[in-house]
């Protein structure tokens, strides 16, 4: 298993630099705790109406993403500290959407709720693996431990012929200059910024402009890739 | 050296540059995915319920050229709405493992030879016919599972039951569910559950039977979950023999002694009459009260027969017969303080909160499983919550189909499609479908499944035909059967995808096409039915199971019965099978609307389905629009009088420990499956004894020290597991069943429960040994 240590680069081996490590850990702990703390409360009631309609549309979610962009601080949009490469995100997964593995210890091994949620919530900087958090897109669902899992060997019981696609590219506008349509499956990944935006994200899939709020008004679903016919009566 | 903003900016910029780079090469940098170069956005979603357990979630599998490449839960089925667990995520993977049958093997002085699969049929039909003129029809059975797509079951039944005329048909089922059909026909006398997982939405109070939902329901768990979330005052309340993921998660967690549950149920009763929160009104309509027989025994010995004879009797000698169970007394057999008692039964009499009881195999292996099915009925019916939303006594099921192919299409020896072989009615109703002479279907139930393999053991049986499942792992006390099925004389046929102990036992072996590399349908714990289509082709001879039934009964004899062509052969079954429950009581949609849905709940009468049963306000069959329990002559629910009898063996001075055995999240009923899907073996790569850190210690075990389990009938050596994500109270271990590897079922015992011949796999007596 790829060994998480931090390699970024603002880590302080100077007097000088403490300091500012003290002040951007701050920054980046603080205020997101303060921002999400809001944003948790209303899980409930976005639940509740997940309860009853389907899941994975947008639409049906948005004001809940509007609300925690807007509680989310220029400060954090604007973090970028991350070691995390996109192909490390990629080894994580089975195929272009699959819950990744979890690749850490875990803290509280037997935890059902909470434990996961505590920082993987809300992200922001954790002391004991030196890195910012990834935050989940669906806080909503708190047995991560149903999806997640911990692997504790390499081996296997019986080789698998298995293959899957290769992960969607990268900024594949339609035309020059174009916003790029969302390359992935939006179900289960409807908040746009929990991974676009942020110190903890992957560096390629961060956004150039995380103070734009409205992601859909430029970035469209591209699930169907046939071209409009008319159907005349 | 100090770094500004702006050098930070730059120096992440290169290095996504460097990132973006490598992207390009994708063949040289994923550890866990395998790419091919097929490009992402070939894929074409297409639905399919999940292949492994009874909740029946609905995915959609990614196929992109013809490999199933990727999955997402269905946000349009009602099940998950959109969730899977990790098994439903990687469930594709089960298709690809190195060692995939894709040829027959024919058994020639002791080695298994590929032979065409053409002459492995041919060869099964002639040692059938062999053995039914040598010895009789009774002499050859079938054995399959919950796994067994609708087609599957309702071939073999037709070909068993109604060709060859004998009742040897039994099902893994007997060994996972038996109890809860024996149950609910007891009790309401039609089988399967009156509500639905709506019932999850709207429930206030949650109360597990012995039930590690959070693992073996981990969707209906999350479902329960995010109720809680939604309100404030939901309660989960976790009954267990050992404390799970599920006690971590509950609400309160209360422990209790091993069978002891059915002193527990009685006592929540015996306070909810105390104190006055019997629904009178719902009790004098809607319920009657019934006593059956007491010391029935526990089935461990051949030939073992019993017969529950019914007595009606009145509330007042119900409410006597409860006087044996006052919380204090019923304190000293559960180890559950009468306060808690109270506590249970307080929330079960609250008349303002909804209640629904789930259960699995904590209560239906069980040696009195079907009484403690009567009886959490007893304490739902006292209190009328029962078919209404929220209200719901709910056993849910461990396999996809063990509701759909076992339960409705009756691949037990007693029943039929519609009803028992026991009633002419129902014979004549069969023959009529089948197109056979109704003299062919024999009145008599023959073997349920333990006494099926004891009949094998003995040579009253000497053809088995195996299909999807893996006996040679799950049946109790294995050695025997496993030493039964490889005498002389017997001649085993396994339909399978990978090899298995099972398929090591075979004579041959057919390849079988697996979930989606076929049509079918499957039927979950709620009633649902989902149909499949085929979305990736068979590997190589990979044949479906139906359509290996139907070869071979083509090859004795009986075209006219499976007449059908390859090209509808399932959409053909269907339309002939949903004759049987043409009625408001049990219709099924349409072949057309199950291909269009993801799922359609029975009964479906006038384009509507039934969520709440035996309630006139959703269910049609009912005659006005208040409760109607048609299933019994009276129109009433039973409560049954049932009292706590002790396990079949318990912890001696010589066997001091319980044994307790069960599943874990990462892999599903014997692993044959989930053990080929890569992440789920490395994160649990085999089984353990999970034991009590006191225990532990006493012993001078630390984990992974190597312990010896021993029981009158085997033993095996395992690695020590302490406070890992189960812990078993001091006195009991635990042990996964899924491993291969460690056959703990040498170990288990197979006593049964009397009436449902379902086997307890949950208490027996063990000693331990450090080695």
């Amino acid at each position: 298993m790829q060994k998480l240590s931090d390699k970024s680069d603002f880590k302080p081996d100077k007097k000088s630099m403490k300091l500012f490590f003290m002040f951007a850990v701050i920054g980046a702990i603080a205020l997101p705790i303060i921002i999400f703390q809001a944003f948790s409360v209303d899980t409930g009631k976005a639940l509740a109406q997940v309860n009853t309609a389907p899941v994975s549309d947008f639409d049906h979610n948005a004001k809940q993403l509007f609300k925690a962009y807007n509680k989310t601080t220029p400060a954090y949009m604007e973090g970028n500290s991350t070691s995390r490469t996109l192909n490390y995100y990629y080894s994580l997964r089975q195929y272009p959407g699959s819950p990744p593995f979890i690749p850490h210890d875990l803290v509280v091994e037997k935890g059902v709720e909470q434990a996961c949620l505590s920082c993987h919530e809300r992200g922001g900087f954790t002391q004991s693996m030196n890195r910012f958090t990834p935050v989940t897109p669906h806080p909503q669902h708190t047995y991560c431990g149903q999806c997640h899992i911990k692997t504790v060997t390499q081996t296997l019981f019986i080789e698998n012929d298995w293959v899957s696609v290769l992960p969607p590219k990268l900024g594949r506008s339609e035309l020059a200059g174009s916003p790029p349509p969302i390359a992935h499956a939006i179900q289960m990944r409807e908040n746009c910024i929990a991974c676009h935006v942020g110190p903890g994200t992957v560096v390629p899939i961060r956004v150039e402009h995380p103070m734009r709020g409205n992601c859909r008004q430029c970035h469209v679903s591209r699930e169907v890739k046939t071209l409009f016919t008319r159907n005349p009566k | 050296m100090t770094i500004t903003r702006r050098d930070f900016i730059r120096s992440m910029a290169l290095n996504s540059a460097a990132i973006a780079a490598a992207t390009m090469f994708p063949g040289i940098i994923f550890a866990g995915w395998k790419p091919t170069d097929l490009p992402a956005d070939s894929i074409k979603w297409s639905k399919t319920p999940c292949r492994f357990c009874g909740t029946g979630c609905g995915l959609l599998v990614g196929v992109s050229g013809k490999r199933a490449v990727a999955v997402k839960g269905d946000p349009n089925c009602s099940v998950n709405k959109g969730l899977c667990c990790v098994k439903g995520y990687h469930s594709i993977q089960i298709l690809y493992g190195k060692d995939r049958f894709t040829t027959a093997y024919v058994r020639k002085d002791g080695k298994m030879v590929p032979t065409p699969i053409d002459k492995a049929l041919d060869l099964i039909a002639v040692k059938m016919k062999e053995s039914i003129k040598k010895t009789g029809k009774d002499s050859v059975c079938i054995y399959g599972s919950g796994q067994w797509s609708i087609p599957d079951g309702y071939a073999a039944s037709k070909f068993f039951k109604g060709c060859i005329g004998t009742n040897n048909v039994e099902a893994n089922a007997r060994l996972c569910m038996a109890s809860a059909v024996t149950g609910c026909l007891t009790s309401f006398g039609l089988d399967e559950p009156m509500g639905c997982y709506e019932d999850i939405d709207n429930a206030d109070v949650f109360i597990t039977w012995g039930n590690n939902m959070a693992e073996m329901h981990p969707v209906l768990f999350s479902r329960m979950l995010a109720n809680r979330k939604s309100k404030t005052h939901v309660k989960i309340i976790d009954l267990t023999t050992r404390s799970t993921r599920s006690s971590q998660a509950a609400d309160k967690s209360i422990l209790f002694n091993p069978q002891s549950d059915l002193a527990i149920a009685n006592a929540i009763c015996y306070e909810i009459i105390k104190n006055n929160w019997v629904n009178q009104d719902f009790v004098t309509r809607h319920v009657s009260f019934h006593k059956g027989k007491t010391n029935i025994g526990y089935g461990t010995e051949d030939h073992f027969k019993f017969k529950d004879k019914a007595e009606t009797v009145s509330f007042e000698s119900f409410k006597t017969f409860l006087a044996d169970y006052t919380p204090e007394k019923t304190e000293k057999i559960s180890g559950v303080s009468a306060e808690n008692i109270k506590y249970l039964a307080a929330l079960y009499g609250d008349p303002s909160k909804k209640v629904t009881s789930f259960w699995t195999m904590g209560m239906n292996q069980h040696t009195r499983g079907t009484w403690i099915n009567n009886l959490v009925y007893n304490i739902h019916l006292l209190t009328g919550k029962i078919s209404s939303p929220g209200n719901s006594p709910f056993s849910l099921t461990g396999q996809p189909s063990a509701c759909g192919t076992v339960r409705e299409v009756g691949t037990l020896t007693h029943k039929l499609p519609h009803g028992v072989v026991m009633k002419e009615g129902d014979r004549k109703m069969a023959a009529k479908i089948w197109g056979v002479p109704e003299s062919n279907i024999d009145p008599k139930p023959t073997y349920h499944t333990v006494e099926m393999f004891r009949a094998l053991d003995r040579g009253d049986i000497n053809f088995m035909w195996i299909q999807v499942t893996n006996p040679m792992v799950t049946m109790p006390n294995l050695k025997r059967y496993r030493d039964g099925a490889k005498k002389d004389g017997r001649f085993i046929v396994v339909s399978e995808i990978y090899p298995t102990p099972t398929s090591d036992v075979a004579d041959v072996i057919l390849p079988s096409a697996l979930w989606v590399e076929r049509e079918g349908f499957f039927g979950n714990s709620e009633r649902r039915t989902q149909h499949n289509a085929q979305l990736v082709p068979k590997p190589g001879e990979a044949m479906c199971n139906t359509w290996q039934l139907i070869q071979v009964a083509r090859r004795m004899g009986f075209e006219k019965q499976f007449p059908w062509s390859q090209e509808t052969y399932i959409e053909d079954i269907w339309n002939e099978y949903i004759q049987f429950h043409d009625t408001p009581k049990h219709r099924m949609a349409s072949y057309e609307l199950l291909n269009e849905r993801s799922g359609v709940s029975w009964p479906y009468v006038d384009g509507k389905e039934t969520r709440w049963r035996y309630n006139g306000k959703y269910d049609p069959a009912c005659k006005d629009k208040t409760y109607d329990f048609y299933g019994k002559p009276d129109h009433k629910a039973w409560i049954w009088l049932r009292p706590y009898e002790p396990a079949a063996e318990s912890p001696d001075r010589e066997y001091p420990f319980w044994l307790n055995t069960g599943r874990v999240l990462e892999h599903w009923h014997t692993g044959s499956m989930t053990r080929r899907i890569p992440i789920l073996h490395k994160a649990v790569p085999e089984s353990y004894v999970e034991i009590n850190p006191e225990d532990a210690k006493a012993m001078g075990v630390v984990n992974g020290t190597k312990v010896k389990i021993s029981s009158r009938r085997g033993s095996v050596v395992m690695k020590a597991l302490i406070n890992g994500r189960g812990n078993p109270p001091e006195g009991m271990v635990f042990v996964p069943f899924f491993d291969e590897s460690y056959l703990i079922n040498e170990v288990t015992l197979d006593a049964f429960c009397p009436i449902s011949k379902q086997p307890d796999y949950k208490k027996c007596a063990v000693k331990l040994e450090k080695v």
